[in-house]
């Protein structure tokens, strides 16, 4: 009991939130190599001491506003602890009509209770636009996505991009700055068979000019390296907008020192087999984001502030009434 | 250089702030009779009216020089710091006016809280008014309730400088200006009702930033510079007005407290987006 009613006591609510404060200066910029621990301790402490002074604490759980206060904070942290041990972040890339492919994800970071299924996530990339601004400054990101029926047939159309993201139960795709150029090309091995795939090059405007890239077929040991040739009239000091509708390009196709030029359609033999430059296209980066808890963290925050409102309500005939007027009328001293 | 069109109607909405702070300070001046009695002057209605019409109209020519600048590059002010400040001292005034035309015992305040507006004023001044890249991020709706409960969390906040500055004027010589002014008790019991307002709409401004970054940039909370400032000056205010409920604080103390949830604010919407480049700014 003791120990109880010290853990209550609002010198350790101070001592706390200076904890806090110096964690989160140290986490200061995201990625600093601190812990973040330095944020999960003081924020227990905080916890625990603010469940000790609603059980003990008559001023504060006598007072309704304050009491939905303090219990939304102790919520919001409980809910965003189980929101990141539930989160998945990650990022995709899809080419142009083609459909999202969970094995296809990077950069895959997920919490232990992550217990969402990626498979609710299904679409078709459409083609996009991205219209920029003198000085290469991004402007607006339509990407048409085509969403599929449970027999995986196209049933809609959308847009999304920016601030717009494609929302599947509590996964979130965002359209990232991450986009570019992509080639589809065709293996026919000597020994028959057919095999279609895309290279994707780099980041487009970053990475202009290192549209490279390298693909080895299937079955073969030949690594070929590619380099996508643009012959975009962007002018970059107007307004332009990236999209298919605008771009076109040879493949440089090198393999040791021979150097070929392929325009769309045509082929390349090689010892064991043709590669075929089927077609020049794009695709589109996403950041798939899934926390489970977004829509309680909201309404527990708000909730907390009306609750804090009407504390201050409740007390506002000393701001605004009859007291105040007394307390302040000229000449008082 | 051709002149920004909006610059004529700002130069006029300061020119008329310097009036009302000229008027405010003049009326605010002790008058002694021969014999060094304290004579109320007669002339303080009339001056306080003359504080209050000319904070009226450097407010509509600010509003114009806004929309005059909106119409110029066509996005409201929420990006450039010219803008940025040129925003806030429209929406301080505001806050602040209804203050004064409300509550005429505290209108002493105004003498610290024109000035404060001054820094903003001559910082403005100085800064090249051309059009910045509007970010596509910016068009989200969020933005403007982010942007509302920010101007009301720091319109409580700088008439809680105008209330502390009077407690710590009144340890100096110039105490017998503000005598007729309620007591430092009843100021300082004003300041920390505006700290808890001002933490209110602290709070619901972060609300509703966190949801414009989670549909923005695809996460509600990153710890980025800005976000980080941001955190602390909220916890700043849950702690200073923890602290003043647990010890008995001194009133100077208690003052100079107050006037840190200011100027911690004033730092973090003006000073962190000089520190990075943050993705907060919403241009990658
Ligand atoms: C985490 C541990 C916390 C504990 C144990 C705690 C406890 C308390 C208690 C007991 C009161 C009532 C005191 C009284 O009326 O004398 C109170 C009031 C208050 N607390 Fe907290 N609190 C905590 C965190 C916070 C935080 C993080 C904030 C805001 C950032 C906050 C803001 C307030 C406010 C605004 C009041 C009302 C003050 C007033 O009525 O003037 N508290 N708290």
């Amino acid at each position: 009991m003791h120990l109880f009613s010290a853990m209550a006591s609002l010198k350790v609510t101070l001592v706390g939130m200076l904890l806090l404060a110096v964690g989160s200066m140290l986490t200061y910029g995201g990625d600093t190599g601190f812990s973040v621990w330095v944020l999960i301790l003081p924020m227990l402490l905080l916890a625990v001491n603010l469940a000790s002074a609603i059980a003990t604490n008559r001023k504060i759980n006598r007072q309704p506003g304050l009491l939905l206060f303090h219990l939304s904070l102790l919520s919001l942290v409980i809910v965003i602890a189980v929101g990141r041990l539930a989160h998945l972040d990650a990022q995709v890339e899809i080419v142009v009509g083609q459909s999202f492919d969970p094995s296809h994800l990077v950069e895959l970071q997920q919490g232990p209770w992550h217990v969402g299924d990626l498979n609710e996530i299904s679409f078709l990339q459409g083609p996009y636009g991205i219209s920029y601004e003198p000085g290469v400054q991004r402007g607006a990101t339509a990407s048409q996505i085509g969403l599929l029926d449970e027999k995986g047939q196209f049933s809609e159309e959308i847009i999304v991009g920016d601030d717009t993201p494609l929302i599947f139960g509590d996964y979130r795709l965002y359209t990232s700055f991450n986009k570019g150029y992509s080639v589809i090309l065709e293996w026919l091995p000597n020994e028959g068979g057919s095999y279609t795939g895309s290279v994707n090059m780099p980041s487009f405007p970053l990475n202009d000019y290192r549209q490279k890239n390298e693909w080895t077929p299937p079955g073969s040991d030949t690594t070929i390296k590619f380099w996508l040739k643009l012959e975009n009239e962007y002018n970059k000091d107007d307004y332009w907008t990236l999209s298919m509708a605008n771009s076109s390009g040879v493949l440089v196709v090198t393999v040791d020192d021979m150097r070929v030029e392929l325009e769309e359609g045509e082929s390349l033999q090689f010892d064991d087999g043709q590669l075929k430059y089927n077609e020049l296209t794009m695709w589109m980066g996403y950041t798939i984001f899934y926390d489970p808890t977004l829509r309680w963290l909201f309404f527990i925050s708000t909730f907390g502030v009306l609750g804090l409102g009407w504390h201050l309500w409740s007390r506002a005939d000393r701001l605004l009434g009859k007291n105040f007027d007394n307390e302040t009328k000229r000449g008082v001293n | 250089m051709a002149l920004a069109a909006e610059l004529p109607w700002l130069w006029g909405s300061l020119l008329a702030l310097a009036l009302a702070t000229g008027a405010a300070i003049w009326g605010m001046i002790p008058r002694y009779s021969g014999d060094g009695v304290l004579i109320e002057p007669p002339s303080t209605n009339r001056i306080e009216s003359l504080v209050l019409w000319s904070l009226l109209l450097s407010i509509v020519l600010m509003t114009i020089a806004m929309g005059v600048r909106w119409d110029r590059v066509g996005n409201g002010p929420f990006v450039s710091l010219f803008e940025l400040l040129m925003s806030q001292i429209w929406s301080l005034s505001i806050f602040y006016a209804v203050i004064y035309w409300r509550a005429p015992s505290l209108r002493g305040t105004s003498v610290i809280v024109f000035p404060a507006l001054w820094v903003l004023g001559s910082w403005v001044l100085i800064l090249d008014p051309v059009a910045s890249f509007y970010p596509t991020t910016y068009y989200n709706n969020w933005k403007w309730a982010h942007v509302i409960f920010g101007k009301i969390f720091l319109g409580a906040a700088l008439f809680g400088v105008g209330l502390a500055g009077i407690v710590l004027l009144r340890q100096t010589r110039f105490a017998s200006v503000f005598s007729r002014m309620p007591s430092s008790e009843v100021l300082d019991h004003i300041a920390w009702r505006f700290m808890m307002l001002a933490l209110i709409f602290d709070s619901l401004m972060l609300i509703a930033g966190a949801v414009w970054a989670q549909d923005a940039w695809g996460r509600y909370w990153q710890w980025d510079e800005l976000e980080t400032s941001s955190f602390l000056n909220w916890l700043y205010l849950g702690a200073i007005i923890h602290l003043r409920m647990t010890y008995r604080i001194p009133l100077p103390i208690g003052a100079w407290l107050v006037i840190g949830v200011f100027v911690f604010a004033f730092l973090t919407y003006f000073g962190a987006p000089y520190f990075s480049a943050s993705a907060h700014k919403g241009v990658v």
